[in-house]
């Protein structure tokens, strides 16, 4: 009977404790009353975002947003992989734990076919003159659409460039030593081979000082890191239907990227995601990198950099006879297709206070990346981030293609970030190397 | 009295029945459940949040062929089997050690399980900082000591398994040492001193006596601990995240990526069941020993 008794009053403690909780959690939810005059009060959204250098200042935007409109967004930071296996997780099993999500413009296929994303066109449509569609830049809108449907609204644009330690490259010994070793004047390189000849140049191991370093890591890092040199050589994962990750175009951009590992970059590259290959760089380990706009402005934060004031940035080289690549790429915002109708509606005004001309300029002076013609030539902008030009110049011309953008792009990815490390650590050749991605990838479809 | 004696014993019976209760139902929930849902959509061709078409015996087929599949199950059994080993060799070692009544060796007993209290996420990134290579201090002192680590011992391919394997000992030794140390305290005195009278030496006495009689309690030991290493995951995802290359991809690391990148939830239920087979294999041997004359 004791024992009866036991178990009745814990299972009561139980349930008056579960109780309880669910009393709290409906308390956040219906939240404190407030001025009649803002419209979404009591509202909560939930927002997974990348954890990028702009992720923090969405905080910001956040709490602003909520002054303005009453409506919670809740902001859920998170790394590559793990943001990507949450939402679509989330996507595929229609949970809607996420409304509003940070899209990498890579997958933009998969999220139309899969039907993951609500379709912002007739959003997009009805409110063309507020959020003046035409100061968006138009390579941003083509990146976050897919099939003539807007799955994600352009949020974050990044310009792949080449960072370089200007303080080097203009040194008078530095340049008086690379003429006499290499006959020509040292110089942002314009082509590939000239990318070597530096790269070696500057690759001083005895003062732990490296030429070039790109990604290792294996997986989406690696595999990101060498489609970029895989662009400077003219080649393509997938060419009119057919897949050519074999092509000589491929395999000399293995070559060489191969040779970054070997004999230019710090012997812990070949495991290097993005932060350890930033971090190489903003500590004067590496001279050079490939990288995202969106990591320049660290560069001049002596808080995080031993390289303020030394980095210059220019169009990346590419081989004889392969046009100039104005690589682009970044995040674009998307909203749950299982996102209630209520929750979808503020969501879409939230995406559009957040890429608002006034947000993006506070932004932009917090490690914002822009979207906005306005934005890219505000004079105030340009006096604080001079290389805004250069960025400018990218997008104008940006191709956001050269990764294919398809919806099998993350299988594609796996593949290639195992082939390219399986080819850098040599347990595979490079012909092996893109032999074998190009069986996995024709195996995909 | 009998009738008296029954009721009371059926009383008794119902209340040890409510005990059963909540173990039972946890069990049917969290541990039947997902083990024969995961046998049934290992028949099916699902991708996650796609629909589900039935293939039979089509996934097991594939994994027969599988070469990253099968390389992942080799190199989990590499790593089990070094692992394990040199777990038992130093649990032994340090079991025997702590062996003995006095205040110092009760005090490092509480001492040498702090690894073991590491969630392994946490113990795999504290090792990633000391196996940086080219911060690490693990990398510095083994370089200063003019040791050859290549690029570095987590981007070596030759020394990517090593490394790990060095972490997974680290952490589970001292449960090692417990089981070990529980089964020492409670061998038999006479067997020993029949022993020594009998002119025999420490390693006599080691070989001869300790070891046939701390069978059992080895075996268990080795059964907890080659289960629990066949399903390594966490300490390699955070270390090396399945690379250099393939170095140390464990089979569970490949049906995660089959599982949640490219979210083939149906060849990944497959792939598991094949790792679960796996595993019910290595038990029924350790658990045949055991039960065994000789165990």
């Amino acid at each position: 009977m004791n024992i009866r008794k036991g178990l009745v009053l814990s299972l009561l403690v139980l349930f008056a404790g579960t109780g309880f909780l669910f009393a709290s959690g409906g308390q956040e939810e219906q939240a404190a009353p407030a001025a009649e005059s803002l419209p979404y009060e009591g509202k909560v959204l939930h927002f997974a975002v990348m954890a990028d250098q702009y992720a923090d200042y969405i905080k910001e935007i956040s709490s602003e947003f909520q002054a303005a409109t009453g409506a919670e967004v809740k902001v859920d930071i998170l790394g590559y992989v793990e943001l990507s296996q949450k939402i679509t997780q989330d996507y595929a099993t229609g949970s809607a734990d996420y409304d509003l999500a940070t899209v990498d413009i890579v997958w933009t296929g998969q999220f139309e076919q899969e039907g993951y994303t609500k379709d912002l066109s007739a959003w997009i449509e009805r409110d063309k003159e507020e959020i003046d569609y035409d100061d968006i830049v138009p390579v941003m809108w083509v990146m976050g659409g897919w099939n003539g449907k807007q799955i994600a609204y352009p949020m974050s644009g990044y310009a792949n460039s080449l960072i370089y330690r200007k303080d080097l490259f203009e040194d008078v010994d530095e340049k008086a030593a690379f003429k006499a070793e290499y006959g020509y004047e040292l110089s942002t390189p314009d082509t590939l081979d000239q990318l070597a000849d530096i790269a070696a140049f500057f690759t001083r191991k005895d003062e732990s000082m490296y030429g070039l370093v790109s990604n290792g890591a294996r997986g989406s890092a690696v595999a990101q890191d060498w489609m970029e040199y895989m662009r400077a050589f003219g080649g393509q994962i997938i060419q009119d239907g057919e897949v050519t990750i074999d092509s000589a175009e491929c395999k000399a951009a293995l070559e060489l990227f191969v040779q970054i590992f070997d004999d230019w970059a710090p012997s812990g590259a070949i495991g290097y995601w993005w932060d350890d290959r930033e971090t190489a760089y903003r500590t004067g380990q590496a001279m050079m990198q490939q990288s995202w706009s969106i990591a320049r402005s660290g560069y001049e934060n002596e808080e995080i950099s031993l390289v303020a004031g030394k980095t210059g940035m220019a169009i990346p080289p590419t081989a004889p006879g392969v046009d100039v690549g104005y690589g682009v790429g970044g995040w674009g915002v998307g909203i749950n297709a299982d996102s209630s109708e209520e929750n979808a509606e503020i969501a879409w005004e939230f995406i559009k206070f957040m890429t608002s001309k006034e947000v993006m300029k506070d932004w932009m002076m917090n490690d914002g990346a822009p979207i906005r013609y306005s934005t890219l030539k505000d004079p105030d902008l340009n006096a604080e981030m001079p290389w805004l030009s250069n960025i400018l110049n990218s997008f104008e011309n940006g191709d956001g293609d050269y990764r294919p953008r398809i919806p099998e792009y993350n299988e594609i990815q796996d593949i290639v970030g195992l082939r390219v490390n399986q080819a850098i650590t040599h347990e595979l050749t490079v012909d092996e190397a893109l032999a074998a991605a190009a069986e996995d990838i024709k195996a995909i479809f | 009295m009998y009738l008296f004696q029954q009721k009371s014993f059926d009383k008794k019976k119902r209340t040890l029945i409510y005990f059963l209760v909540p173990i039972t139902v946890y069990m049917l929930v969290f541990f039947l459940y997902p083990v024969l849902y995961n046998l049934f959509i290992g028949f099916f061709d699902l991708k996650l949040g796609g629909t589900a078409e039935f293939v039979g015996l089509d996934n097991y087929r594939k994994m027969a062929g599988d070469e990253q599949f099968l390389n992942s199950l080799i190199t989990t059994m590499v790593f089990v089997f070094c692992a394990v080993s040199v777990e038992l060799i130093f649990g032994l070692a340090i079991a025997g050690l702590l062996n003995s009544e006095n205040k110092k060796m009760e005090i490092l007993r509480t001492f040498i399980l702090i690894p073991t209290v590491f969630t392994p996420l946490v113990a795999g990134l504290v090792w990633k900082s000391l196996y940086h290579p080219d911060m690490g201090m693990v990398s510095y002192y083994l370089r200063a000591l003019g040791i050859n680590i290549g690029r570095g011992l987590i981007v070596e391919r030759h020394l990517a398994l090593l490394s790990v394997i060095i972490v997974d000992v680290w952490e589970w030794t001292p449960l090692m040492v417990i089981i070990l140390l529980a089964g020492l305290k409670s061998l038999p005195k006479n067997p020993y001193e029949a022993a020594m009278i009998d002119g025999a030496g420490a390693v006599q006495l080691f070989f001869r006596i300790t070891v046939p009689l701390l069978k059992p309690t080895l075996l268990v030991a080795l059964l907890i601990r080659s289960l629990d290493a066949l399903k390594v995951f966490d300490i390699i995802w955070v270390i090396t995240g399945g690379g250099p290359g393939t170095s140390t991809t464990v089979a569970n690391l490949r049906i995660y990526e089959v599982g949640m990148n490219q979210l083939q939830v149906g060849y990944a239920a497959a792939l598991s069941n094949g790792l679960l087979v796996v595993g019910i294999i290595v038990g029924l041997i350790f658990v045949k020993f055991i039960y065994s004359k000789e165990g």
